[in-house]
């Protein structure tokens, strides 16, 4: 267990070329310990190599990671004492269920008595009592990342618990369940769990701490109330919160930005000049059918049924967005009258949010 | 229609085996006949059509007209058998280290050293006996057992090496990683997770190296004088000016024996479900 710095951390997976191409981009970063954090992101922007890397399973082109202060850069991943779940589930096909979970242990040398005790317990925290003699092949697929994750919680003492995605392979109503069981692994023991996904939704729910990533780049982090109510920028915002925060593309005046043909209108700052790219943005849940807030007259264009909400998407004056609704009752083409809160509008210049607003 | 099928099927069958299993009749039968037996034209019956002869085998064991083949039969195991077993550990931690470690020296990469060995088998063996001669007359190993082993491994582990390089390289690396994660270190990884992993590929390698060992006369004539004999030479030796039909299939089928035995319980092991997916 230990705080996770990295320092002047990127990486290039070739580094020798005369303009290295970084799949993540010079950064500094520190996981405190016990803390649960989500790194979200689309495929491709460096979230799997961060967690490579603060494993040791791939060996960093720059900077350090300290484990507590202490420089484990150079030491292999057996040394640094990390537990990691991958997408694909990885199960030691030779041995049993029981052999499986107890492995991590074996290799400790710990005691016999302990080995039964742990895999017992994570046995029954996963639900694999049943399975345990059967050879691990047998298992099927979501049953065998629960080996993977099983191997992983059965170790008591490591310094972080990275989890790559680990939930893909299982079906939802388990997943659910297991997000709840990480959780209170996470109490008891006070390990810290980095979840890499792309489901912003687990992402939510799981962790205290949400870091987006783009391009190898660290875009925002904070908790999940900020980046629903301030994402730093257009990416974040559509990344965050289903369906996407609505982006429109604003008519600039003497003294206000406008849109919807200036139904929602934001009064010029100095911020703004200077920009032809300047948008409006909220959320579709920040839309109401009466209340407070700017009036937006609208068409429906399209509904999902989303259990108690609705989705619409809506049109007004050729432009489109969406909105999230509870008790609107009705069908498509029908005319709307909308209320859109002011305190929740944000102006985006050049892609990243103006703050002082 | 379902019946065609079958039929057709087993017709197929039935032709191919007749055609694998034709050489091995004709062997035995031939075994057990003597000279007369042998001129007169293709004959099956024993009794009816030959008078059945236990002279080729008796002539197999220090019979009359034969030699004695049980000591170059307990050579060629012990040769063949040493040989594979070492080719196969040496093979196989080499092969783990080609596959998964970057080496470098010079312009040389793993690809390279994997070809080096391959080409061992590429460069026909006659190139081989006149170094291989001098070098084990200097080491006085000259018409030994371990003379011949060190020769047999010499031949093998490049069979040895290609084999396993090829199987290391479609285990996923995830095993390895999840190993590491766990606590093991590159050795503890190699025998405790890589290596059960391997069985179906061992047991390739391992056969590849028996046949080639068990089969090769060019060696083990070339590198021996009378100490020290195995079973192909000492099967040219029964020849002589009257080809001894009989000894010779006899000697045939004695010397072929271990292999069709390992051939089956290899295939009893393989078709067990030794080669299930490993990853998913």
């Amino acid at each position: 267990m230990a705080d996770i710095h990295l320092e002047s951390l990127a990486h290039s997976y070739d580094p020798a070329a005369t303009s290295p191409e970084y799949a993540l981009k010079p950064l500094d970063m520190t996981w405190r310990n016990g803390e649960t954090y989500a790194l979200l992101g689309p495929s491709g922007c460096g979230k799997s190599t961060m967690l490579n890397i603060i494993s040791g399973l791939i060996q960093p082109s720059h900077g350090r990671v300290l484990f507590d202060g202490d420089d484990v850069t150079g030491r292999g991943t057996a040394a640094r004492n990390i537990a990691q779940v991958f997408q694909v589930p990885v199960i030691y096909r030779s041995m049993t269920v029981r052999q499986n979970l107890a492995f991590p242990l074996v290799c400790r040398r710990r005691q016999r008595a302990e080995i039964d005790r742990r895999v017992g317990d994570v046995a029954e925290l996963l639900g694999l009592q049943r399975v345990l003699n059967r050879p691990a092949v047998a298992l099927t697929a979501d049953q065998k990342q629960l080996v993977s994750l099983g191997r992983a919680l059965v170790r008591d003492d490591v310094s972080a618990l990275l989890l790559d995605e680990p939930l893909t392979v299982i079906d939802p109503q388990l997943k659910f369940e297991l997000r709840r069981k990480l959780k209170e692994v996470n109490q008891a023991f006070n390990i810290t769990m980095v979840l890499v996904t792309h489901d912003q939704n687990e992402a939510l729910t799981f962790a205290r701490s949400i870091i987006v990533m783009n391009h190898g780049e660290i875009v925002q982090q904070g908790d999940p109330q900020t980046l629903f109510d301030n994402p730093r920028t257009e990416h974040v915002g559509y990344f965050i919160g289903s369906p996407a925060m609505n982006f429109l593309p604003a008519a600039q005046s003497a003294d206000a930005l406008g849109v919807l043909d200036g139904q929602l209108q934001v009064p010029m700052t100095s911020a703004m000049r200077g920009s032809d790219d300047l948008k409006i943005a909220f959320r579709p849940e920040h839309v109401n059918l009466g209340g407070e807030g700017h009036r937006v007259d609208a068409r429906v264009k399209r509904i999902w049924f989303e259990g108690l909400d609705q989705v619409l998407e809506l049109d007004s004056g050729g432009t489109r967005f969406r909105a999230r609704l509870d008790d609107w009752r009705g069908t498509v083409g029908d005319a709307i009258e909308l209320r859109v809160m002011d305190s929740h509008l944000r102006v985006f210049r050049d892609g990243e949010l103006l703050e002082a607003r | 229609m379902k019946t065609v099928y079958l039929a057709i099927k087993y017709l197929a069958i039935l032709l191919w085996s007749s055609f694998v299993l034709f050489p091995f009749l004709w062997a035995v039968t031939t075994s057990f006949k003597t000279a007369n037996g042998v001129t007169g034209g293709a004959t099956w019956i024993p009794w009816l059509q030959y008078e059945p002869s236990l002279q080729g085998w008796q002539s197999l064991f220090g019979g009359s007209g034969g030699t004695d083949i049980t000591g170059p039969y307990f050579n060629s195991i012990i040769v063949t058998g040493s040989a594979s077993l070492i080719s196969i550990v040496l093979g196989t931690l080499a092969a783990y280290g080609l596959s998964r470690f970057t080496f470098k020296a010079g312009f040389i990469r793993n690809a390279d050293i994997t070809f080096f060995f391959i080409s061992q088998r590429i460069m026909p063996p006659i190139v081989l006996a006149i170094p291989f001669f001098l070098l084990l007359r200097q080491l006085g190993l000259l018409d030994t057992l371990a003379g011949l082993i060190l020769v047999y491994i010499a031949l093998l582990l490049p069979i040895a090496v290609w084999v396993m390089v090829d199987f290391f390289n479609n285990v996923p690396r995830q095993l390895d990683e999840m190993a590491w994660l766990d606590g093991c270190t590159p050795m503890t990884t190699f025998y405790r997770v890589i290596l059960p992993n391997s069985v179906p590929g061992l047991i390739v390698a391992g056969m590849f190296c028996l046949i080639f060992g068990w089969n090769d006369f060019f060696f083990a004539f070339t590198l021996t004088f009378t100490d020290t004999q195995l079973l192909p030479v000492a099967i040219v030796a029964l020849n002589s000016s009257v080809t001894p039909w009989w000894s010779l299939s006899a000697s045939a089928l004695i010397s072929v024996a271990p292999l069709i035995l390992l051939a089956f319980v290899v295939e009893r092991f393989l078709s067990r479900g030794g080669l299930a997916g490993a990853v998913r």
